[in-house]
């Protein structure tokens, strides 16, 4: 009967978090506590950064030149430059762009701590687990994306090393590279290929995140407004004391070598200056297949849950278990024929947690825990209550 | 009920504030109080409360983890809501109120949960004795 809740490896820094989270709860009570809402702050930063992005994509030019232009430069570059110089409040917006998108990769980050301190990422949760991993590295790539697109000295240094390290994978890297570039070398399609993935793949987050939501019952999507407003608070902060500003425009006859970097988004670049390509790509892919497999890695030998289990002939097919299962466990199914009611109770034991949640919500006795039956817990009730007097 | 025959059921999450219980389901730190555990404390039915009270228990304990922290997601929140009538299946409305108490503790919150129950108990013995037998 004692499950992995006081022996799972992870104990001190669930304790760690929930003494932390105690002392939060006594400053903003238990509605307001952020750590609470650890899912829906990246959410919350995922809006901030499509409409903050859809107000720079009016203005954004994709090119490196613009032949149409060619006596005043137009291109990306000035495009960006006039966004942030010369627009109403243009830079204000590109800050936002830029530290709402830090916020998210700390957030995504203090996310997945939580639920792996917590230990709240495995058995009935691997797809929630699984399909993070992949939208992180999504969100990842996506941000690194946004460095190409102003098209400064470190956009053209990025681009040549990630043209560099997709040539140097086997058998797909040169169809990969061209992908990337849209043709063989930086051109002015290059950008647009760079603009398209860039708010192309953000919208195929919102697919992936459905996957994420899926078997979760209400997931939380929203913080409440007071929490939106710190985060907003957060990122204004920033954006007001240290304003973005580009480097010097990228000329395609020069080779930057040096650039300052973004910890959140770029920290894989400074992996790839220090090891030789084919290391880089050993480590990234390594790297991610362990966290990905982490549910199954830490805890080699995890119990079996003993999934909820139904009485047939008590169930009146009320749907009350059904509403309140919080993994999408219950499904509601035709009751057999010759039965008094319309519907049955049946239990999905792959996404059941063994929690229990149905049996407070059956008034009828009629769902049960095989090991620990609420006639059981009657009786035990009783029994602790005779045993003095 | 004589003053010895005092004994507080607490309904308790197993992954909300450690409690030590004993072999035979008592409390050591607080004196007349009988332990069971769950899983969530989104498992406790309304019943079983009811079943507590019927059966002579002075009061009732139920007791999850912070409201906003669940391991399962929702339990301590389906109770609360079960035990506040916003939830069906509720409580019966005959049912003595000022026997329940309620309490939301996380894991290191052991302190916590001794004084406020022992609280509850002093409470109880200046309540008229339950109508029940």
């Amino acid at each position: 009967m004692q499950k992995i809740v006081d022996n799972h490896p992870l104990k001190a820094f669930n304790s760690l978090t929930l003494t932390l989270e105690n002392i939060t709860n006594k400053v903003m009570t238990s509605k307001y506590n952020p750590f609470y809402y650890h899912g829906a702050l990246p959410q919350y930063y995922l809006w901030v950064l499509y409409l903050s992005g859809l107000l720079l994509f009016a203005y954004y030019i994709p090119t490196i030149d613009n032949a149409y232009f060619s006596k005043n430069l137009v291109n990306a570059w000035t495009s960006v430059d006039y966004i942030t110089k010369s627009l109403p409040f243009g830079g204000v917006i590109r800050g936002i762009h830029r530290y709402a998108g830090d916020a998210m990769v700390i957030t995504i980050f203090l996310h997945a701590i939580r639920v792996w301190f917590t230990d709240r990422y495995r058995q009935y949760r691997w797809l929630q687990w699984v399909s993070g991993i992949i939208l992180a590295i999504f969100v990842l790539f996506i941000g690194q994306t946004g460095y190409y697109l102003v098209w400064d000295e470190r956009s053209l240094l990025l681009t040549r090393m990630t043209a560099g390290a997709f040539e140097a994978i086997p058998f797909i890297g040169s169809g990969l590279k061209t992908w990337f570039l849209n043709g063989d070398q930086i051109t002015n399609l290059t950008l647009s290929n760079f603009l398209f993935i860039h708010i192309g793949l953000s919208f195929f987050l919102l697919f992936g995140l459905w996957v994420h939501y899926l078997r979760m019952t209400r997931p939380v999507m929203t913080p409440p407004p007071a929490v939106n407003y710190i985060l907003t608070a957060f990122v204004l902060i920033c954006v007001f004391l240290f304003p973005i500003n580009s480097g010097q425009m990228a000329d395609l006859n020069t080779q930057p070598n040096a650039f300052e970097i973004d910890w959140f988004f770029l920290f894989p670049y400074a992996l790839l200056s220090q090891m030789p390509v084919g290391a880089y790509w050993a480590v990234m892919v390594l790297g991610t297949v362990a966290i990905t497999a982490l549910p199954w890695i830490m805890i080699p030998k995890q119990p079996a849950i003993e999934t909820a289990e139904v009485v047939l002939n008590k169930c009146t097919g009320c749907s009350l278990c059904y509403k309140d299962c919080p993994y999408q466990a219950i499904e509601m199914v035709p009751a057999p024929a010759g039965s008094r009611f319309k519907l049955l109770a049946t239990v999905k034991d792959f996404r059941c947690s063994g929690c229990g949640v149905c049996v407070g919500a059956c008034a009828f006795d009629a769902i049960d825990l095989p090991d620990l039956p609420d006639a059981e817990v009657n009786a035990k009730i009783k029994a602790l209550l005779e045993a003095k007097g | 009920m004589s003053d010895a025959q005092k004994t507080v059921i607490t309904l308790i999450c197993e992954r909300a504030v450690e409690v030590n219980v004993d072999g035979g389901g008592a409390c050591p730190d607080v004196p007349g109080m009988k332990v069971i555990k769950f899983p969530c404390s989104g498992m406790i039915q309304p019943l079983m409360i009811e079943a507590a009270l019927k059966n002579g228990a002075e009061g009732v304990v139920v007791c999850g983890c912070q409201i906003g922290d669940c391991y399962y997601r929702e339990g301590n929140r389906m109770i609360r809501e079960r035990l506040l009538g916003d939830r069906p299946p509720t409580m019966k409305k005959g049912t003595d109120r000022r026997r329940i108490l309620a309490l939301w503790l996380a894991r290191p919150q052991k302190d916590r949960f001794i004084s406020e129950s022992k609280e509850f108990i002093a409470k109880l013995g200046s309540l008229p004795a339950p109508e029940t037998k």
